[in-house]
């Protein structure tokens, strides 16, 4: 549950890159400007690349860059420049004054917008979080709440669906998740009356992420089911919801449903997201042992996952073999990396199928085998145990076989040819269905530039927003780079 | 002490005196006198309001509704059963960190998780899992529970039927009962002949054993399902076409 909080805490200790304080200043300033020509001219578009290019100067934020940023972009002495100063410690007194003296003759007070304001909130939070200044974290990101719920422009869209991130990743933080959930459910419903789609994919998913957080399954697949659905906006919100939906499923054993969306959301998150990824691998390895298969060996030799999915390896290799004894212990030395990946139960539920493999091999190797052979080989406490086991095998069709009760003895039935039943075509056909359902779904997903077949532009424009769509795939490159 | 909580209270002591009477009719109308009193305390879940006696109108609140869960499976009624473990749960869950710990919550939520296996809903019976912390889980009553579901799963029923000798709650028998009913083990043979009338007309008794149809030979089939195949290659070319 805590991928993305430890992915961010890795990338802390790279704070000390040192940049000079006027270009960050700069950037952010360019920043602005590009909120500023969004907001008049309502293209959201520009607002998510001024997020975007925000992130890449996260490491570089520093209490004297911010606090002159914000003196450039807020009116001093209004509510929420008094308000976000108060958060910053003044380290620097001079630079700074410097600084308001400057921006405060450039700027008059034209710099009054919405969605400025609510950056400038973004930008000291995420600082706040970075500094693990949590209390002061859960204090910045109540009071921009707070604001936000009086603002309804599609423009602050996007910078919000950002801020509701950080809000519950703070409480997250300091262990009071359960705090914001009514809290998190109003915002919700405001953002489904004012048709915020993005918001309402991120608070979905803050509120699964609280729900499960406590393990509340039959919450979290009541307020799923009902919630309303659409396309996705953002690819990792999608990949979240995807990781508690299959979640969800597994406990409530619709393994197969859990499996595809599991292994979507592992295909689907970015390279970069690590930890994101090796949370889903942990959760698709035990459903598909679950189902009965056995994951391939390629599976646990994921580069950087080696080492995570250890347990999962041995478990699946206990599942394997059929060997309860190797199972219990290897269920034993890895007690304490279950319960905190909280698959223990999910675990214990899979002592059943490791009897299924162990059956089954017994069932290949013999043509007939005593009752009480079976009990032993399967390390069963009695030889009823393993008769009734062994019968409600056959009734499940695990084993093709009969028991003869007066002898007791199991009696294998020969294997028929498989190929010579519909089961190949059957694969086949399985396999064409999902590489055509992929191919469409790829076509589904392109998208092309607004108004591009109406008019022929001139060459320059076409300069320029080839110069932008470069920019634009680079930073999708690298926002999926720092985004989990 | 505020007059409301007295007048429940006092409602409350007849309540279990009839309890222990196994006066159950005069139990289940005290009971619902007993609910809607309870209405009128603001402290109690959904409000959770701060109120001078909160803690104590909890803890009556509790103790009744875990009174009224056990008193549904004395009278054998299950929707009952449901309803009222559903209003007791906020006791536990919401307000377990105010309260002191009731003695009654692990054989309660225990006997929940062998009604959902009852009644075979296994995936609530999972859900419910989840919310057990590790000590609950070594509890006696709800491992009873839990180990019961893996036999059941494994398909070692001897295991059981022999589970309702341990059963760790003389009001979990009412539900190992109902186990067993589902697992056809009748104690007479005039209770098989019954049932068999019932469910299975088709099965015949002859000469005090019971003779099964045989289930029909299932044909290998030689054919090849044509219209399937039409239906598929069609579609590969349709899907086909798109591509190129």
């Amino acid at each position: 549950m805590t991928q993305d909080v430890e992915m961010k805490e890795q990338a802390a200790p790279s704070n000390s890159l040192t940049s000079s304080s006027p270009s960050t200043l700069h950037h952010l300033k360019e920043i602005a400007s590009l909120i500023e020509t969004g907001a008049y001219a309502r293209e959201v578009r520009r607002i998510l690349r001024a997020v975007r290019l925000t992130m890449a100067l996260r490491k570089k934020l520093k209490p004297s860059v911010l606090s002159a940023f914000i003196n450039f972009a807020l009116t001093p002495g209004s509510e929420a420049h008094t308000r976000l100063s108060s958060y910053l410690p003044k380290e620097d007194e001079h630079e700074m004054e410097v600084d308001t003296a400057t921006s405060a003759s450039q700027a008059p007070a034209k710099h009054s917008l919405p969605e400025l304001e609510i950056y400038c909130y973004l930008l000291v939070l995420i600082f706040l979080i970075d500094q693990k200044k949590y209390n002061e974290a859960k204090a910045c990101s109540s009071a921009s709440i707070a604001r936000l719920k009086n603002l309804n422009r599609r423009t602050v869209d996007v910078l919000a669906a950002r801020l509701y991130y950080y809000y519950s990743l703070c409480y997250e933080l300091t262990g009071d998740l359960a705090e914001i959930r009514g809290n998190l459910l109003a915002l919700h419903r405001i953002a489904t009356l004012r048709h915020d789609e993005l918001g309402q994919e991120t608070l979905l998913n803050l509120l699964l992420r609280n729900y499960l957080h406590y393990n509340l399954y039959d919450q979290a697949e009541k307020l799923r089911s009902k919630a309303p659905r659409f396309e996705a906006h953002s690819n990792q919100q999608f990949c979240r919801y995807l990781f508690y939906l299959g979640k969800i499923r597994t406990i409530q054993l619709e393994y197969t449903d859990a499996k595809e969306c599991l292994l979507q959301a592992a295909r689907k998150a970015p390279v970069a997201a690590l930890g994101f990824r090796v949370q889903c691998n942990k959760w698709a390895i035990i459903v598909r042992l679950l189902l009965g298969e056995i994951p391939e060996r390629t599976v646990f030799m994921q580069k950087g996952m080696e080492k995570a999915l250890r347990p999962y390896f041995e478990l699946t290799n206990a599942v394997r073999i059929g060997d309860l004894e190797l199972f219990r212990s290897v269920a034993e030395k890895f007690s304490s990396t279950f319960s905190s990946d909280r698959t223990h139960n999910l675990i214990v539920r899979l002592r059943h199928n490791v009897i299924r493999t162990g059956l089954r091999n017994i069932s290949i190797s013999y043509s007939r085998i005593s009752l009480v052979d079976v009990a032993k080989k399967l390390r069963l406490d009695s030889v009823a145990d393993a008769e009734s086991i062994v019968a409600k095998a056959i009734r499940d069709g695990a084993i093709d076989a009969t028991l003869d009760h007066a002898n007791g003895s199991m009696l294998s039935k020969e294997t028929g040819d498989i190929y010579s039943t519909n089961e190949p075509q059957m694969a086949f056909n399985s396999r064409i269905a999902f590489c055509l359902n992929m191919h469409n779904e790829a076509v589904r997903a392109l998208r092309f530039p607004p108004n591009s077949h109406k008019e022929k532009e001139s060459a320059e424009k076409r300069r320029e927003r080839q110069q932008q769509e470069q920019e634009l795939a680079k930073h999708i490159a690298e926002e999926d780079d720092d985004e989990f | 002490m505020d007059p409301q909580l007295v007048e429940v209270s006092q409602q409350f002591e007849r309540f279990k005196a009839a309890f222990v009477r196994k006066d159950y009719d005069t139990c289940s109308n005290l009971l619902s006198q007993l609910k809607v009193s309870l209405t009128k305390f603001r402290s109690l879940p959904p409000l959770f309001e701060n109120t001078p006696n909160a803690n104590n109108e909890l803890l009556l609140a509790r103790e009744i509704y875990e009174h009224a869960v056990v008193l549904s499976v004395k009278i054998e009624d299950q929707d009952a059963f449901e309803r009222d473990f559903f209003q007791l749960k906020p006791y536990y869950t919401d307000a377990g960190n105010r309260l002191p710990p009731s003695p009654q919550e692990y054989p309660i939520l225990g006997l929940n998780l062998l009604r959902l296996l009852v009644q075979n809903r296994i995936a609530e019976f999972h859900t419910e899992l989840e919310l057990l912390s590790a000590t609950a889980l070594e509890d006696r009553c709800i491992k009873h529970a839990v180990e019961l579901e893996q036999s059941f799963m494994e398909g070692a029923y001897n295991r059981v039927l022999s589970a309702r000798q341990t059963a760790p709650h003389e009001t979990y028998v009412y539900f190992m009962d109902l186990l067993a009913k589902t697992m056809l083990l009748f104690s007479s043979d005039q209770e098989l002949l019954e049932y068999i009338k019932d469910e299975h007309p088709e099965w015949e008794v002859k000469n005090g054993s019971v003779y099964f149809q045989k289930a029909k030979e299932s044909a290998p089939c030689k054919e090849i399902p044509s219209l399937q195949l039409i239906n598929q290659t069609l579609s590969y070319a349709r899907e086909l076409e798109r591509i190129v």
